[in-house]
Parts: C-alpha cells; structure tokens; sequence
C-alpha cells in the first residue's frame, strides 16, 4: 500500500477547527505505539480557525521529510468536500479517498466573489478521480457514538480498517493518552462503529 | 495513561511536535527561567512547559515582549541561572539591542535564544533568513532538522552556553518546530538557579569604551573557540562518499536523504549537514569538501550558508563548482520539498527530472482563508468603525484604519474591507501619527489589540499625546492573545502556571499617558459604539476607544454557548444582508439560495439577526432576534 520507500503518505484536508490537527496527532502516537517511524507537518495557530488547514502524516521505517508532494499521497482523508476538492491532486494515482459528505461553504462564494460548488457537485467531481473514493456520512456515524465533532475519528475509522496500518490497540492507547476522560470515550467509540461500518460497506 | 512528555523517564520513546521536543530539551537541561512571547511558529515551546511542568518549580511565563523576555533571561543567566527566550523571527528584531550587548557582557548560566523562522511563509510578515542575526550579533547560532534534534540539541545549547560564557541562538523553521516526529527522551537534569551576581563593570556596563572595545576582542576570542566546542556534541556531520557533495542544514536535510534515495543516487553523494551555523565551521567543512568535484548547498530562503562555504573554501584554495541560490539552481523564497530538491540534485547529476504533476483542481474551488470566527467581537469593533466614520458624514475612503498585528488584520478581507496597513507590532498608531504629521488634514483611526498594544503600542501612544496629533485609537481588548493560541496578557491576574500577578489595566496605562478622551464599551452593543466612534472621530485630541469583549473562542470554551440562531426560510429572502455585513463563517447559502446557519459553529452572538432586514434570523428558543 505504501509507495515510496516503505512510507505511506496521508494528507489530511479540513476546515481549521474540524478536528484534522487532533487526527493527525493520533495517528502520529500511535504509528510510535507500533513501533514505526513518523513525521507530521501542520499547519498551526488559532488565526487558521475556519480557514483551509491541511495535515501531512507519513508513517513508515525511516521517515525523513515532514511533507510529500502532489500525486503522492496513498490516502487523502477529506474532512469537507469542499477542502477534499482544493487538495484532491495530492493523491496519487490508484490511491484511496476518504471523504466525509459533509460541506461547509465558505464565506467567498457565499458573498459571491467565487463560484460555488454544490455537495452534489462536489461529490460527482472527487467520484470521477483516479482512484478509490469512500463516501462516508461522518457526521451521522459521530452522532451516533455521542458527538457529532467526533467526525475525525470516524474517518480514522474508515482509514485503518482499509489500510490495516495500525493495531486498534494502538489508535486506542493514543486516543486515550490525547483525550482523556469522556471525549476520549466517544472519540473511540465513533472510530469503532466507523470500522464496522467500513466493514459491512465494502 | 496520559502521557507527560516532560516527566517520563530517560529512553522513552514518544511521538512529539518539534516545540514540545525543545521543551523537554529545555526540562532536561536544568532550564529555570523560561519566558518569551508568543509568535507561531514558537509559542508551543513555553506552552508545553506550561501545561506539563506546572509543578516543576519552573519559571514558564510570557514577558510583554521579546526584548523584556530576552533582558529577563539576560538578568537570569548573569546570576548563574539557566534561562530561555522563544520568539518567532520578527521577535528577534524587537529584541536585538539588547542581545548586542549581551554578547559582549556575556553570561554565566546557559541561555538559549530560540528563533523560529518562518519559510513558506505560513504566518509571518516577512520571510526573514535570522541566520543573518548570528552575524551580526556574534552569538553562536545553531540548528536542528528533526524533533529529536530540536531536544538533543536544545540541552547541547546550554553546555556550549556554559562553555563559551555567551547566549546561544538555536535556530528552527515552521516544518522543525511543527512537524510532529518520534523522540528518544534523555535524563532529567537538576534545576540551575541563581548562584550568584559580582559587581564588574567592564563585563555589564557598556557605558565605558575601553572596557567595549576590549570585550569586543574577548568575544573574538570566544568565536574562535566554538567550532573546536561545537565538534564535541557532533553538531556537524556528513555521510557517504562521492564527487557530489551537498551541503544542507535543519529541514533540509530531511529532503535531501529523501531526494537521493528515490533518486537511487545514495551511493555516489557525499552529504554534508551543517548544524552549526554561525561561527560557520571552517575546518569541517573545508575538509569535507576538499574532495568534491561539484557542490550543491540547500538552504531555504537566503544563500547564508552558500555564502559562508564560498568564503571558506576561497580563503582554503578549493577550487570547486558550487550551485545553490545564486546559481539558480534553487528558489530564493518559499520553502522548499523533495520535489524541488530531487530537481536541483537532478540536475547536477545530468538526470532528468520527472516533470511535477499539477492538476488545475484548485483554480475552480472557492478560496477559504481564515476568516475573523463567529461572534468574534473584532467583527463588531470594525463595524463599528466604519459605521462610525459614515455617521460622522466622512466616507469610507478619506478614514485611514491603521490595522496592526493581531487576529483582527484578517478585518482586511471582504466584507469588512477595514484595515488599510498591518506592518509590526504596535506600528498602526505610529504610522497614523506620521500620516498626520505628514499633512493629512481628514481623522485617521488606529486599531490595536490588547496584547499588541501592551507590546508596542504604549510608546506610540504617548507620542500622539506628547506631540498633539489628533488620533482615534480603538483598542480591541479581547483580553487575551488570541492569534498565537490564547496566551496570557499583562491584564490577566493570574498565569498560566497559576501564580497570581496584578493585572495591569489598559485604562490606567492610556490615563496615565494623557490622552484627552478614553471611553469603554462592549463592542456587542455595536450601535453604542457606533456613535462613540462619531463622536471621538470629529473631537480633537488623542482619544481611546477601548473596545472590551472577550476572545468569542475562549468564551464560549469557558461559558459555554447560551444561544442559538436558525433562519426561517419563508423569511429569507436571499438579500444576503446578514453575509454582506458580517461575513460570518457560520452563515452559508444552501443550494436554494437561502442562508442557513451552521449550528455547531454558530457561537450566539446574534450580529447576523441585528442586520437582517425581515426579521428573518431569530432566536431559537426565544423571541425575535
């Protein structure tokens, strides 16, 4: 699954706030609980709440560089179609999409200085991609394990049962040590039913 | 089993951000007085111990600036204590006078001076190269390219520190300070604190020219010791053989390995990766390089260490091709990846480089930048202003609004459109008095936030007062410095570890100075305000608005959202007031072109509602808005 050099490339696309930077740390802690090397590149700062926030995640023996290029990454998880469009070309080819359904238009074409892209036009565009693209209903799948910000870890979810990157003991020792206490509980309850919903849909 | 990365015990194995690993380097050195100021992409290093190390009796707190931050570490280490300052790069030049001299008076205890540099850039002014300040300052600078690095060498810091008797600047970049790596931890070391401070003038007294001139030559003399010290703790280091050698330093590093392994040329490049920066290391590097037929040096942003491997191996007699920046080889701005070093290496091994795929996806998506938050009270400061100005019978565009550092610039973005500069820290009441000065006979209103203006803003503001420029100044107090990830302020009566301060109140500081009106509003009652700024803007004088709600992101974290807005889509009727005033990044069009709200963002401020003309945003649970 990976492509270059034993490294797998993850590039996570979201709206600052979503919840993509707290992915992103999991999925670092716990690439070290099993033994792997890790690098991350963040992009940080409260002034990037609501703007376009971007995470890359490589996970592998040796991992030098924090960030790949375009056409590079083994998985793209889109946390909001409309970031997923913007950073789609990061995938490489055959690669796997990983995108919530989930829109939040921002506010350029709300004023009308930018074309808006509708969900249905955002969805048919990132189906028509050079790859594998899950669709998966974050926001309801969060909802049922008890938050619907738990969105993130839905994704994670779907990722690990695909990619099978990552022991589940593992994601759950670095969802606990980042969240403790009842968040943490519903954050690995939503990236558990996420897993089981992956299972039954493909 | 939360883990506390500045408490587990020497070999553990952990996943941490560059800052954190440079805060626990920081821990594991002994460090007793840590301070700074904010400034992505520094500020998680004290944050860290903040939140970890609160009961490790260590000093962690945030000074008012970057200069009084660096003079408290200067004052800490020349008693014998281990002291740290962060900054980010602009920081550097807040507190470069006082670090000029301190090369001179030198110190006794380990400081470290972190510059976090900002290539690309992601969210900083300037790409300022602070490599240059080690030149000019003549201090020491060295650089780490990975998190086990930043903290291996953030301890390396202090002994050399110690060693030579003078601060040593560590230098990162955002992809070193965010990237996110796995860190081996090492022993904890016993707190270094004051030991003890005698009277000598020729070292802290720099009124005498002798005494200057002669201190001056003791820090030649301690420059020229720093490669010899600086090759102990194999800050230096080079791999491979070949007749290619590249030369790199802190992320680039990374790129380089990376480069030449999916290039498969490993085997036949010798690399050589330089962490001491300044002095720059002669002898390594004149002997790493004697062999080379070709060199390549990677660097982001200025050619500093193309320059420094050209002055050595001239003055050594190498005669050897060097390709870096000023051969163009590689960009002068922006960051750099693999993909633009396998180019470069490419290149000079006469191969050719795959083509970079760029797909036109992005032209077609709406832009998102970051937008000012829901509820966020800048919002209805900036409407207020410029309501305010038309309520005075001005127009927009004959009202300069000095914008300065802080979450409120993005007030430059449509809608708002309202700052017209944003330059340094507390330069928008400077600049505005300047433009005044200039001749300008219209009003001109200066924006600045609390922590801003704590920062730089004081000394502007008696210069208005002292010069009698006629000024509006409007301090937006959200009571926290919001930007950088909501850190303390002077006005807080207590610090993030706990200890209980006086909080310094912005309108004893703004009496205190003079001006001839201060008012305090709520800028949540915006028509209140609206006719304070009408009013102040036509009165003579310098008069202060401070316009005081707290950051809508830490309220609502600490009281919780109280209420809730949904839009009656009879009602709606697509004018789109509410987006054309607001801008709010809660409010959307949805596919039949009525605005929705989006419930998890929307934080009750109830601006959207105030501004709809049919009434049709209303409370949920309540009346109409």
């Amino acid at each position: 699954m990976a492509n270059i050099q034993g490294v797998t490339n993850i590039l996570i696309a979201s709206v600052g706030g979503q919840g993509g930077l707290t992915l992103s740390r999991v999925l670092a802690i716990a690439a070290i609980l099993d033994g792997y090397s890790v690098r991350t590149g963040e992009s940080l700062g409260m002034a990037q709440r609501f703007g376009s926030v971007v995470s890359y995640v490589r996970v592998g023996r040796t991992v030098y560089a924090p960030t790949f290029s375009e056409g590079e990454a083994d998985y793209v998880i889109g946390m909001e179609l409309i970031e997923t469009l913007r950073n789609i070309r990061y995938l490489r080819e055959g690669g796997t999409l990983i995108v919530n359904d989930e829109i939040k238009p921002p506010i350029s074409s709300s004023l009308g200085l930018a074309k808006a892209v509708s969900k249905d036009e955002a969805i048919k565009a990132l189906s028509n991609i050079p790859g594998n693209v899950v669709i998966v209903p974050a926001k309801r799948l969060a909802g049922a394990a008890g938050n619907v910000r738990a969105s993130n870890m839905v994704l994670l979810g779907v990722l690990n049962s695909l990619s099978k990157l990552l022991t589940d003991t593992s994601i759950e020792r670095a969802i606990k040590s980042l969240l403790p206490g009842r968040k943490g509980e519903t954050s690995l309850k939503a990236y558990l039913i996420a897993k089981e919903w992956a299972l039954k849909g493909t | 089993m939360s883990l506390n990365p500045l408490k587990e015990p020497e070999g553990v194995r952990l996943a941490l951000m560059g800052n954190e690993a440079i805060a626990r380097g920081v821990v594991e050195a002994g460090v007793y007085v840590a301070t700074g100021y904010p400034g992505t992409p520094s500020s998680e290093v004290l944050m860290t111990i903040q939140e970890f190390g609160a009961d490790l009796d260590i000093y962690a707190e945030w000074a008012v600036n970057e200069r009084v931050a660096f003079e408290i570490a200067l004052g800490s280490a020349i008693g014998g204590a281990r002291a740290l300052a962060t900054m980010k790069a602009p920081g550097v030049n807040v507190a470069s006078d006082p670090i000029l001299s301190a090369a001179y008076s030198g110190i006794d205890g380990g400081l470290m001076i972190l510059v976090a540099d900002d290539p690309g850039p992601h969210t900083t002014q300037t790409e300022q190269d602070s490599r240059w300040f080690a030149r000019l300052s003549k201090l020491p600078m060295i650089t780490p390219s990975n998190p086990q690095e930043a903290k291996d060498f953030t301890v390396i810091a202090y002994d050399m520190s110690e060693e030579l008797g003078l601060p040593v600047i560590m230098r990162t970049t955002t992809r070193v300070n965010h990237t996110v790596g796995d860190v081996v931890l090492g022993g904890l070391r016993e707190l270094r604190r004051f030991k003890g401070f005698a009277r000598d003038p020729p070292r802290f007294v720099r009124a005498g020219m002798k005494w200057n001139l002669e201190r001056h030559r003791w820090l030649n003399r301690q420059l020229a010791r720093v490669e010899g010290i600086a090759g102990k703790y194999g800050l230096n280091s080079s791999e491979g053989e070949g007749s290619l050698c590249i030369v790199c330093e802190g992320v680039t590093y990374n790129y380089v390995i990376e480069s030449l392994e999916r290039l498969g040329a490993r085997k036949g490049v010798k690399v050589v990766k330089v962490g001491l920066l300044h002095p720059i290391p002669r002898e390594f590097i004149a002997s790493e390089l004697s062999g080379c037929a070709k060199v390549l040096v990677v660097e982001e942003l200025d050619p500093y260490l193309e320059e420094s491997v050209k002055k050595v191996l001239y003055d050594e007699g190498i005669n050897v091709k060097i390709y870096g920046k000023d051969e163009g080889v590689l960009p002068l701005e922006g960051e750099l990846n693999t993909g633009l070093v396998i180019r470069a290496v490419s290149t000079l091994l006469g191969l050719k480089a795959s083509p970079i795929i760029r797909r036109e996806d992005e032209d077609r998506v709406p832009p998102r930048p970051p937008p000012l938050c829901p509820s966020c009270p800048h919002r209805n400061s900036y409407l207020a202003i410029l309501f305010g100005i038309s309520r005075a019978g001005f127009r927009r565009a004959e009202v300069p609004i000095f914008g300065d550092i802080g979450c409120y610039a993005l007030s430059v973005n449509p809608p708002l459109n309202a700052i017209w500069t944003e330059h340094s820290m507390g330069a928008s009441i400077s600049m505005a008095v300047g433009l005044k000065l200039s001749g300008y006979d219209k009003p001109v209103v200066a924006t600045i936030g609390d922590s801003t203006f704590f920062h730089s803003g004081i000394q502007p503001l008696i210069e208005a007062v002292h010069k009698r420029v006629d000024i509006l100044v409007v301090i937006l107090d959200n009571s926290v410095v919001a930007m950088t990830g909501h850190q303390s302020t002077p006005g807080w009566n207590k610090t993030e570890t706990g200890r209980l301060t006086k909080p310094v109140r912005i309108e004893d500081v703004v009496r205190g100075a003079g001006v001839d009106n201060v008012v305090v509003i709520d800028p949540y009652d915006v028509d209140a305000m609206i006719k304070e700024v009408a009013r102040l803007i036509k009165t003579p004088g310098v008069n202060v608005i401070i316009a005081r709600h707290p950051c809508a992101l830490l309220e609502a974290r600490i009281k919780g959202v109280s209420r809730r807005f949904t839009v009656i889509g009879d009602k709606c009727t697509s004018c789109m007031a509410c987006v054309r005033v607001t801008g709010c990044p809660a409010l959307y069009v949805s596919d039949d072109g009525k605005v929705r709200i989006m419930a998890e963002d929307c934080l009750g401020c109830g601006l959207c509602a105030k501004y709809c003309p049919y009434e049709a945003i209303v409370e949920v649970g309540g009346g109409l808005g």
